[in-house]
């Protein structure tokens, strides 16, 4: 069983087809990304899957249970963490307290939750950082506040929205290896990603394409870059003709 | 079941509904284009019939002229009250844009208050002792009559406004997207002066309107303040013309009521459709956008 | 809250108690009443308003239900005071169940409105159903205490403010006071990491909605005399909102610091203007607003911690330029 099941899913909004016939699996302790172009439906997936909207065709299940229509504060509690391509950070609380939130699904102790989130914040080499206040962070402190935020909640997979996206390769790069230690903790991942390949290749072991809402290659990393549609997608038709 | 008395009901609220609609018009630019939540819309209705009175006390002019004159000054108030206050927490959230035109709203009552007094006032109009007959069962005050009158005039400009002039277009750019506005070029500081500006007038000129048939004291805008987001949120957000349908709407409901349950029900009935509204379709009865 | 903090505290309370040792005329006892009185209503509202962020401007719902209460449950039923007191708190938490369930789905400005809708009817219904509530002409409320009663009174307000105190502080350490500053900041967020955040703003008002209502039927039964427009109005649920804001929503001090100074600019305007009080809550509100958005404690306490910063990094100038 697999522990997140896209079953043909299809989802619009008003008279665009945001979603179109999506269908793929994620098994545990996997590294994936969903990769496509602003537009693609990426962030409207990772909607579908948490909850935020529902499908208009088709199913979502993880681990077995059909989650098509929860609600997001439920997902969380089934062990969906996610973030936010435009990060949402707790702005007047300190960087201890927002990861705090998130440890606080498995505790009511606010001492221990301190404890667990100053354990992810090392892992994410954040500890320096604590006691700021979000609200005066940088850009890229605050996107590995959201996965610190989503990893205190102890998810089986988080999703990661754009999470290199404003980053310089080298921050895309180290972010990139910290992320791959994931399955360590037994975590699987899912990231939506448009263009840093460099981190796809590198860390993941599934790829998913999506142009305009449909997918159109599904995949080893090394399989879909040589997939005709993908690089007619990305690089025109010229490119695929030529059989590059 | 006497059908004139409901008839004469409903031709009554259609009157009063004119100049609600007025009010909630403007309310509709202010909040509904603008997003800018006026808890004191009803007091700067107030101040436009103090404005009146006061002139109409010292002239003897017609109200029916001098609510322009209102319409002016409470441009001009409007304005300077939307860069003196409203301007400098720009950014800032609804829940401190509530709190401050509360306050603005709470100076304006209490200050007319201090100078003016608690008492209520009426003024008399040679007008208001015409009468219109419509067949042997239906009359109408002239007084109503002119002011639905001048009410369709004004709130037909200020749809033509909103919707045809630069300015308007502008305004309503600006609520779409306000990042991108002033890249188009727009002055979004001096559109949105205008636009609240204007929004205001229109509160001010209704109040100019009203003063004939209605007692004149400092609270009685507060009633308006609640009924022009009534008005609004029935609707539906940044519709105008939702607004004014919504004003023609409550005058007619609250008439009714009256009508059948007595006066001191149709404020609470206003409410009541209002909460309907907004917990079963919050995108208002005429409204398309999501609350 | 350090332990230093709540000795401090708890010695203010101590002291409270005492004062009427010192003061003993009746007008005196009552202004104070009235600043503790605000002072709980203060830090009720806080719970939702400024830890949950939710601006409700329709709390004289609870009071007025609180006060009513007390008023027809001993008066119709024949109910002891003390037990239609807590009836009264009942028909408060009903009334939050509704208007909470209802003005929680919406955001922003709408449920603001909303909040105050429901207090509105409240108002109307009370004015227009003069066999049940006694209409605009009000209704008598029995006495809870006896003897020499603006003390009694005083004390009982003392305490319901320490009630709030603790209660308020109790939140403030715990996961559910986390919640509430989570649902504030970003209720997405919160969402997303497993807050139930429909059922938590509902249980902080229910709270909130008893304190308010203890602090109702207190006033009431002072008084001895209520009407709907004193009771339900919305100029009682602007002050105890402006009370809240003025010392600092989202602090523990706030509401308290909040009220003194409110209550006591409001007594000495009444004695200049008489009619026009209701000019000092505007003016004041919109000088926090505009200038003192986090009141009078968020701010002290920003500048504080700004200071203790700025001061550690000239000390570390000082010594990096000495070496």
């Amino acid at each position: 069983m697999a522990l997140l099941e896209i079953d043909h899913v299809s989802k619009r909004f008003g008279g665009l087809r945001a979603i179109h016939d999506v269908a793929f699996a994620i098994e545990e302790n996997e590294i994936a990304f969903i990769v496509g172009p602003n537009g693609a439906g990426k962030t409207t997936l990772f909607n579908l899957i948490t909850g935020v909207f529902h499908p208009d065709e088709g199913n979502i299940r993880f681990q077995g249970h059909d989650i098509t229509h929860i609600s997001p504060n439920h997902a969380a509690r089934l062990g969906i963490g996610r973030t936010f391509q435009l990060v949402k950070p707790l702005r007047n609380l300190t960087v201890l307290e927002n990861v705090m939130l998130g440890a606080f699904l498995h505790t009511s102790s606010p001492s221990k939750a301190a404890e667990q989130a100053r354990e992810v914040l090392r892992y994410l080499q954040m500890e320096k950082a604590m006691h700021f206040t979000a609200s005066g962070l940088p850009v890229a402190m605050l996107k590995r506040l959201e996965i610190a935020r989503a990893l205190a909640t102890r998810p089986r997979l988080i999703l990661l929205d754009e999470v290199v996206s404003g980053l310089s390769t080298a921050e895309a790069l180290a972010l990139a290896e910290i992320l791959k230690r994931l399955p360590e903790w037994g975590v699987a991942a899912v990231g939506g990603v448009e263009h840093v390949m460099q981190v796809v290749m590198s860390i993941a072991h599934r790829v998913v394409v999506l142009d305009h809402g449909t997918q159109i290659a599904e995949g080893k990393p090394q399989d879909v870059v040589r997939t005709p549609a993908v690089i007619e997608a990305y690089l025109g038709t010229k490119y695929k003709e030529l059989g590059l | 079941m006497d059908v004139y008395a409901a008839l004469q009901a409903v031709i009554n609220g259609l009157l009063t509904g004119a100049l609600y609609a007025l009010v909630g018009m403007g309310l509709a630019l202010i909040f509904g284009v603008m997003r800018i939540v006026n808890f004191a819309h009803g007091a700067f209705m107030m101040l436009g019939m103090y404005a009146t009175y006061v002139l109409f006390t010292r002239s003897n002019i017609s109200p029916y002229l001098l609510f322009i004159v209102a319409g002016v000054v409470l441009f001009g108030i409007g304005y300077a009250i939307y860069f003196a206050l409203l301007r400098p927490i720009h950014g800032q959230s609804d829940f401190m844009q509530i709190l401050l035109t509360l306050g603005i709203g709470l100076i304006a009552t209490d200050g007319v208050l201090l100078i003016f007094g608690a008492d209520y006032h009426q003024i008399n109009i040679p007008l208001l002792g015409e009468n219109f007959h419509l067949g042997s069962h239906i009359s109408v005050n002239a007084p109503w009559v002119v002011s639905f009158g001048i009410a369709v005039v004004l709130a037909v400009a200020l749809y033509l406004f909103v919707m045809r002039t630069m300015i308007g277009r502008a305004a309503r750019a600006i609520a779409q997207n306000r990042y991108a506005a002033p890249l188009m070029g727009i002055n979004v500081f001096r559109v949105q002066a205008i636009s609240f500006a204007i929004g205001i007038a229109a509160a001010g000129m209704a109040g100019g309107l009203l003063l004939p048939v209605f007692y004149i004291y400092p609270q009685v805008g507060d009633q308006f303040t609640l009924k022009a987001f009534v008005m609004v949120v029935l609707g539906g957000m940044e519709s105008i013309v939702g607004a004014a349908l919504a004003g023609l709407v409550l005058g007619v409901v609250e008439s009714l009521t009256s009508l059948y349950w007595g006066n001191e029900w149709a404020l609470a009935v206003d409410f009541v459709i209002f909460l309907l509204v907004l917990s079963l379709k919050p995108s208002g009865i005429f409204g398309s956008q999501k609350a | 809250m350090k332990r230093s903090h709540l000795i401090v505290a708890f010695v203010v309370f101590v002291l409270s108690l005492l004062l009427p040792l010192v003061v003993e005329t009746g007008y005196a006892l009552q202004i104070l009443f009235r600043i503790y009185l605000f002072a709980a209503l203060g830090l009720a509202w806080n719970l939702v308003g400024g830890y949950a962020g939710q601006l409700s401007l329709g709390h004289a719902a609870y009071f007025g239900a609180g006060a009513y209460g007390l008023a027809l449950f001993s008066g119709k039923l024949g109910v002891s005071p003390w037990l239609a007191l807590l009836m009264g708190v009942v028909v408060a938490l009903a009334c939050a169940l509704l208007i909470g369930g209802v003005s929680f789905r919406l955001r922003g400005p709408y449920f603001v409105l909303a909040t105050i809708a429901f207090a509105e009817v409240l108002r109307l219904v009370a004015k227009n159903l003069p066999a049940v509530t006694g209409g605009d002409v009000g209704v008598q409320v029995p006495t809870l205490f006896h003897g020499n009663v603006n003390r009694a009174f005083y004390w009982a307000a003392v305490m319901l403010t320490a009630l709030a105190f603790a209660t308020t502080v109790a939140i403030s350490r715990a996961r559910f006071g986390y919640y509430l500053m989570a649902i504030r900041e970003d209720e997405d967020t919160a969402l997303s990491v497993g807050i139930g955040a429909a059922r938590t703003k509902l249980v902080a008002l229910l709270v909130s909605s008893a304190l308010t209502a203890l602090a109702g039927a207190l006033y009431g039964s002072l008084f001895l005399y209520i009407v709907p427009d004193q009771l339900l109005s919305i100029d009682v649920s602007n002050e105890i909102a402006i009370v809240a804001m003025l010392g600092g929503a989202g602090t523990v001090l706030g509401p308290i610091v909040g009220s003194v100074v409110l209550e006591s600019a409001s007594e000495i305007f009444k004695n200049v203007f008489k009619e026009a009080h209701l000019l000092i809550y505007g003016v004041l509100l919109v000088l926090v607003v505009l200038f003192l958005p986090e009141g009078i404690v968020g701010t002290l306490t920003a500048l504080v911690r700004r200071r203790a910063m700025f001061g550690g990094i000239k000390a570390g100038a000082k010594g990096v330029a000495a070496d």
